[in-house]
């Protein structure tokens, strides 16, 4: 359910199951950290993007829910820490195709990227604090892209933003018409980087991140997240998020 | 009369400016009166039914029109009092657990523009006026100038805070200093509520886990900082520029 490949010169990372809205369980966001450290090594830039209508919906909650002791969401948050540490840690730039959304892990993915192309109509937002989940795991990348302020109210306000408001925060670097644009020209973006010379590129992208408040490895956020998983109050607003969810997919 | 007003429903409470006659200028007695509501939030935030959310609002038709120096003008040792209470305010705000949205009509300016930096989310609307107009007075705000480098970075901050004179709210947004704005004080009011809703069913340890990183992450807690400033801010008002300049607008308005 990830696909990865390497095409000429670029690192193609394709979240491949579309008809779960790209949601990721464990195995795939193992998979995804372990592809972005891998390609990274002989691409020149990377392309992460996902299947059918939407580019990923986040976490797979009903695989959270299945496993008692939280295992599974506590093995996404660390994979998450791990693909967004790779991904600002990569020598090459990341550039994301964003069609349609990409909501709480999803949208934390954004954070790590250098470049992000979506379309005028996505949906973007951090919901999770309704489900007993703090986003804290994606803080310190997100602020390190948006800057401190926008990251705190984005983070804090669980609603969802359009492309406007995205590309103005500087969550998404820019914006197309139609969501199937979206692909084609992120596609074009990542040839543009790989095409240019690697050494400058490498060395600018080193410095910037070493001038940024928190490195690549800051397992702070991480850390906080993992800390309210597990208590009754999260594991009660989960079952009752996916409750009401069933009950309105059964009566469509 | 009250001067910091505190209405707790559920899961939401709101702290009010209460001196609409002026403006809700920031006086060493509105500060008082704020850190102490900000307290009682403090004492309380550890139980399960305490509110999530803080609205920080003012009474009448503006926010907050800033600090009032004309009061402090003749007594040199007021404006460091003055001006360290608002840096404990503003300390003490950003460390409660609340998730605090400021709910900015009207007008807020220096002092009370530096409140807004302060909230979590602000939100304004179009025809407010906001911003940092202490350079056009010959003073320095220093004391709320930490807060709005963390709301919009340092090269804004620069731009906001050095060219003085006021934005309007939908400027403000453009540049990050709200979040948002809206049409007019109606839709703000509506919008608030809304949000400050959403936010509040949220998990309580998930919010405050995150605001806590948050806050480590930004520095929000290093006291020294704002201390410093609000000296600097208090030293600067102390100068004889300062003061001739505040005296002449004084004496004009």
């Amino acid at each position: 359910m990830i696909r990865s490949t390497l095409e000429g010169r670029v690192g193609r990372i394709l979240l491949d199951r579309p008809d779960q809205r790209n949601a990721l369980t464990p195995e795939m966001a193992a998979d995804l950290a372990m592809a972005v450290s891998h390609l990274a090594q002989k691409a020149s830039c990377l392309l992460l993007e996902g299947e059918g209508r939407v580019f990923c919906a986040g976490f797979d909650l009903e695989c959270c829910r299945r496993t008692p002791d939280n295992s599974a969401l506590r093995s996404l948050l660390e994979s998450l820490h791990k693909t967004l540490a790779a991904m600002r840690s990569s020598p090459v730039p990341v550039v994301i195709a964003c069609h349609g959304a990409a909501i709480a892990g999803g949208c934390a993915l954004l954070g790590g990227a250098d470049y992000v192309i979506a379309d005028r109509a996505v949906k973007l937002g951090y919901p999770v604090a309704l489900l007993g989940i703090s986003p804290a795991v994606s803080a310190p990348t997100l602020a390190n892209r948006i800057g401190g302020g926008a990251a705190r109210s984005r983070l804090l306000d669980p609603g969802l933003i359009g492309g406007h408001q995205a590309l103005q925060a500087g969550l998404v670097s820019a914006l197309v018409d139609s969501p199937e644009d979206v692909r084609p020209a992120a596609a074009r973006a990542a040839e543009r980087f790989a095409s240019q010379p690697g050494g400058g590129i490498r060395a600018t992208r080193d410095w910037l991140g070493k001038l940024e408040a928190a490195g690549a490895a800051d397992r702070s956020g991480l850390e906080a997240s993992l800390a309210v998983t597990g208590g009754e109050e999260g594991r009660g607003l989960l079952e009752q998020f996916l409750r009401s969810l069933n009950r309105r997919t059964a009566g469509r | 009369m009250t001067l910091a007003t505190l209405d707790i429903r559920g899961r939401v409470a709101t702290l009010a400016l209460n001196r609409p006659d002026q403006r809700n200028a920031l006086s060493i007695d509105l500060i008082a009166s704020l850190r102490h509501r900000v307290g009682e939030l403090a004492r309380d935030a550890g139980s399960p039914d305490a509110p999530r959310v803080l609205i920080l609002t003012g009474h009448g038709k503006a926010f907050c029109a800033g600090m009032d120096l004309r009061a402090v003008l003749d007594d040199p040792a007021a404006p460091p009092r003055l001006l360290g209470a608002l840096a404990e305010l503003t300390l003490e705000i950003r460390a409660l657990p609340h998730v605090v949205i400021a709910q900015v009509q009207g007008a807020a300016i220096g002092g009370g523009c530096g409140l807004t930096c302060v909230a979590d989310i602000s939100l304004t609307h179009d025809s407010a006026k906001v911003g940092f107009p202490e350079v056009d007075l010959g003073v320095c705000p220093a004391v709320v100038a930490p807060w709005v480098v963390r709301k919009v970075g340092g090269g804004k901050a620069r731009q906001i805070l050095l060219r003085g004179g006021l934005l309007a709210g939908a400027e403000a947004a453009a540049l990050g200093l709200m979040d948002r704005s809206l049409p007019g004080p109606n839709e703000l009011d509506s919008a608030v509520r809304e949000l400050a809703d959403r936010i509040a069913a949220g998990g309580r340890l998930a919010l405050r886990a995150t605001k806590e990183l948050l806050n480590r992450l930004d520095g929000s807690l290093d006291a020294d900082v704002v201390r410093e400033g609000a000296r600097l801010s208090a030293e600067v008002v102390a100068s004889p520029e300062a003061q001739a300049s505040l005296r002449a607008r004084f004496e004009s308005s």
